[in-house]
């Protein structure tokens, strides 16, 4: 057995490797907050080349919005993540000579990605139709809250909508509590996020098959609405699940207990075969004993009480050695700072220490998805409102730094206003980065 | 309906269009384990055709459904996670058995493992196996702790819940409110399968598109008890620049408040309020203006002292609690079309509609947008969910053949 894993560790750590799937693909998006960003942030860490385009001055929003308001040298840290790998540029849609460069932009693209308001690009005259119209072949993807079109489609959307709108925040609580909590960290936007990833690169595959580009509109309250299973049992029932505590209703039992050692597990107890095994490990046989009543709300709470009794009696340890030896399901609540030290994720490389030529040293999570031929490359960390300007303008357009200068002074083009989230780091300085000046793109780190 | 909805309700019409992975072929192994299905069942809705391998008595995961309630005998999860796929029972500990599925494994495109680590590799069915004679193979496994490093080892024996993979990820550390409870709470729905199994399928994605070039294929892993955590990537974050991890926050956010679902005088609203401007505006609408003073830069809305938030929560609540649900989005709206001049001072707070599921099912946008589906089952009306991939060429798809009992065949 012990040669597998070690073969599987191989083929990731030193197998083969070939360039990103992404790479060539040229990606525009005009995102901000979380949903948006996290598209564009896939795609650009499997390959993709990302310009991510930002009103001069106080740029994306999502930049000024830290947890508990600490920065990170001047910069929101998840923004650093959320928009790694992407190229920075300002665009002030309104101004005619902005909507030039925009466009021929856009002419070079392989996908558009915005997660405005729903109809909010097409007042602006960027919609797809407009855009289709330059460049036929475009991937457009538009990112809201309840979709394009339909009666609810006008109305705003946070992650929090999202889940309000479809009932899912209502789930969330104790049954003998009269408060329920939305989930939290976002799950609203990064869940839908990764469904948009999905729709693109499916679009990318059908394109390299036929030559077509397509629009694709992507809601967070449908990508939500897609697994939620209580729809279902309410349309049969009649009645609503609602909130059931740390209980899975479709478990056998399940439950986040305290361990003698002051630790919570979560254990769950899906199927017949898991019940016998954690019957084995509590010394009672409890598959015959409730044939035939498994799943009824009595069951459920029986077992709990039982699983309760034996697991406070127990420290985290001993029932984790039970679910190795016996084969059930249990696994202790960690806590962040547990993550964040936890050795499984460092040795699997889901957490890095990155260093970053501006931002210097720092730990971020990497993907989630474990490529062995074509791993996800986290390559820079975000940068600056305008920062590459003058690089993309060059090396995509071919400006000349005269003509660059003159979109400066116009105002065409800008770069951050000079507060914490838009702006660099205090000891940056302009004279020595030949990036900045456009002289010299990003390197791989 | 307005023009632009005409419009492009025609455009995302179903009819005649064709799907992406037509012609792709997926063997899924999944045992107990709903995740694994999800990953077949989104490739499905792209088009792909899915063969589900099951011992000969099924997989049991067709009993896992809320307090056991089925639809003909299956629950609900496996009912909407299985529906198009082509079962095949085998049971792999027979040696000629063991031959059909290698058959299978050596004409398909992607392979979805998702029964204990190294069991397929154990009966001379894993990656290297396969890949060996078939290398175009895109083998993508799905399981709580991965395929490689030591703690995937260790755990191999362990099988998958969405509960304990939550757990792991984290995520039960920051819901509920540790004042009235200090335990961690589940999310209510399968949060942890979800985004490993989305991660799984953008992985596969990923494989096919790079195989167009390469011609080759590769080994896809997905940690259940990872996914999640990394995807949002807060824990980390908070790891490294705090060193102390959040507490379960209630009815706060990190990073905006108020973020969060409130009662209305006729039902509950969910509010964001992401700017300064926005939280203005929410006291303008409320008429609590004496609360400016004190609360008005996010700074002074943010902070680990929950007790000096609970303050301006209990303010805010009180207040909201006089308005219909009506009267705060007509307000709210009302606001953000108001003159961009007085935008810069006061915003217009996001504030939607909080739905009960009755209220959602009688919701007719889902209808007209396709989201969600009725259909009849043995005479039984039922409400499934439809794919999320709305694309104008290639619309993702399920497919539900009416007055068929036997889905599976």
């Amino acid at each position: 057995m012990s040669n597998y894993f070690e073969y599987v560790e191989k083929l990731f750590k030193s197998g083969e490797k070939r360039s990103l799937p992404l790479k060539g693909i040229k990606v525009i998006e005009i995102t901000h907050y979380i949903y948006g960003p996290c598209v564009g942030m896939v795609l650009a860490q499997f390959g993709a080349e990302v310009i991510k385009i930002e009103p001069p001055g106080e740029g994306d929003r999502r930049r000024y919005r830290a947890i508990w308001m600490r920065m990170f040298k001047k910069a929101e840290p998840n923004f650093l993540t959320l928009n790694s790998n992407k190229y920075f540029i300002t665009l002030d849609t309104r101004n005619i000579k902005a909507r030039e460069i925009l466009f021929k932009l856009v002419e070079k693209a392989d996908v558009f990605i915005e997660n405005l308001r729903a109809g909010l690009t097409d007042q602006m005259g960027i919609g797809y139709l407009h855009i289709s119209k330059v460049n036929p072949r475009i991937i457009y993807v538009s990112c809201s809250g309840y979709g394009q079109y339909g009666p609810l489609s006008r109305a705003p959307s946070f992650d929090v909508s999202a889940q309000g709108i479809i009932g899912l925040t209502m789930k969330n609580g104790w049954p003998d509590v009269d408060e329920f909590y939305k989930l939290p960290d976002y799950f609203g936007d990064y869940f839908p996020a990764m469904i948009a990833v999905a729709a693109i690169l499916a679009a990318l595959y059908y394109r390299e098959k036929t030559g077509k580009g397509q629009y694709i509109d992507i809601s967070q309250a449908e990508s939500l609405l897609r697994f939620f299973y209580d729809i279902t049992y309410l349309s049969i029932t009649g009645e609503e699940i609602g909130k059931t505590g740390n209980i899975d209703p479709t478990a056998i039992a399940s439950g986040i207990f305290n361990t003698s050692d002051g630790r919570f597990v979560a254990i769950a107890i899906m199927d017949e075969e898991q019940l016998s095994a954690i019957s084995k490990a509590m010394n009672t046989e409890l598959t015959n004993l409730y044939k035939g009543k498994l799943r009824s709300k009595e069951c459920i709470n029986e077992l709990n009480d039982l699983i309760f009794q034996w697991v406070s009696s127990k420290t985290l340890d001993e029932i984790l050695n039970y679910a190795k030896t016996y084969g059930f399901p249990a696994s202790p609540v960690l806590t962040d700072v547990e993550i964040y030290k936890d050795p499984w994720r460092w040795e699997r490389g889901s957490i890095l220490e990155f260093n970053d030529r501006i931002y210097g040293k720092i730990h971020i999570p990497g993907s989630a998805v474990h490529l062995s031929a074509t791993p996800a490359k986290i390559k820079w960390l975000a940068r600056p409102v305008g920062y590459h300007n003058r690089l993309i303008l060059k090396k995509w357009l071919g400006y000349t730094d005269e003509e660059i200068r003159i979109l400066e002074k116009e105002g065409v083009i800008g770069y951050w206003d000079q507060v914490p989230g838009p702006c660099p780091p205090a000891t940056w300085n302009p004279e020595d980065d030949s990036v900045f000046k456009g002289e010299e793109d990003e390197q791989e780190r | 309906m307005s023009k632009r909805d005409e419009l492009l309700a025609k455009l995302f019409s179903l009819e005649g269009k064709p799907s992406v992975l037509e012609g792709i072929k997926v063997v899924e192994i999944s045992k107990s384990n709903l995740s694994g299905s999800m990953v077949g069942a989104l490739l499905k809705e792209l088009g792909a055709e899915v063969l589900k391998i099951e011992p000969p008595n099924g997989d049991p995961a067709k009993n896992i459904s809320p307090y056991g309630v089925n639809i003909g005998g299956i629950g609900i999860p496996y009912f909407i996670e299985n529906i198009g796929k082509k079962i095949i029972y085998l049971d792999l500990e027979l040696e000629e058995e063991r031959e059909k599925l290698k058959k299978l494994l050596l004409s398909c495109d992607v392979v979805v493992d998702a029964v204990k680590p190294g069991y397929l590799d154990s009966i001379k069915l894993g990656y290297q196996y396969i890949s060996n004679e078939n290398p175009r193979i895109i083998y993508v496994a799905i399981s709580p702790y991965g395929h490689f490093t030591r703690k995937a080892e260790e755990f191999f024996n362990v099988p998958d819940s969405d509960l304990t993979a939550q757990a792991y990820n984290g995520y039960p550390s920051i819901i509920g409110d540790p004042r009235i409870k200090p335990i961690p709470l589940r999310a209510g729905i399968w949060a942890a399968w979800m985004m490993a199994a989305i991660n799984a399928v953008i992985g596969v994605l990923l494989a096919l598109y790079e195989r167009l070039r390469s011609g080759k294929g590769q080994f896809i892993d997905v940690a259940t008890h990872d996914a999640l955590a990394i995807t949002h990537k807060f824990p980390v974050l908070v790891g490294f620049l705090f060193g102390k991890s959040r507490p379960a926050y209630g009815f706060l956010d990190y990073i905006v408040y108020p973020f969060s679902i409130f009662k209305a005088k006729n039902g509950y609203v969910s509010i964001a309020t992401p700017f300064d401007t926005d939280f203005r505006g929410l006291l303008k609408i409320i008429k609590r203006w004496d609360l400016e003073p004190d609360w008005k830069y996010g700074i002074d809305r943010l902070s680990d002292d929950i007790d000096r938030l609970a303050e301006l929560h209990k303010e805010i609540c009180k207040e909201i609690a006089k308005y219909s649900i009506e009267e705060l989005t007509r307000r709210s709206e009302s606001l953000r079309k108001g003159p961009a001049r007085l935008r810069r001072l006061i915003g217009g707070p996001i504030i939607v509609k909080a739905y009960t599921l009755k209220e959602v099912i009688n919701e007719k946008h889902w209808y007209i947008r396709n989201s969600l589906l009725k259909t009849s089952i043995d005479n039984k009306d039922i409400i499934i969910p439809n794919s999320p991939f709305k694309m104008s060429e290639t619309p993702g798809r399920i497919t539900i053949q009416k007055n068929n009992q036997r889905f599976y065949s």
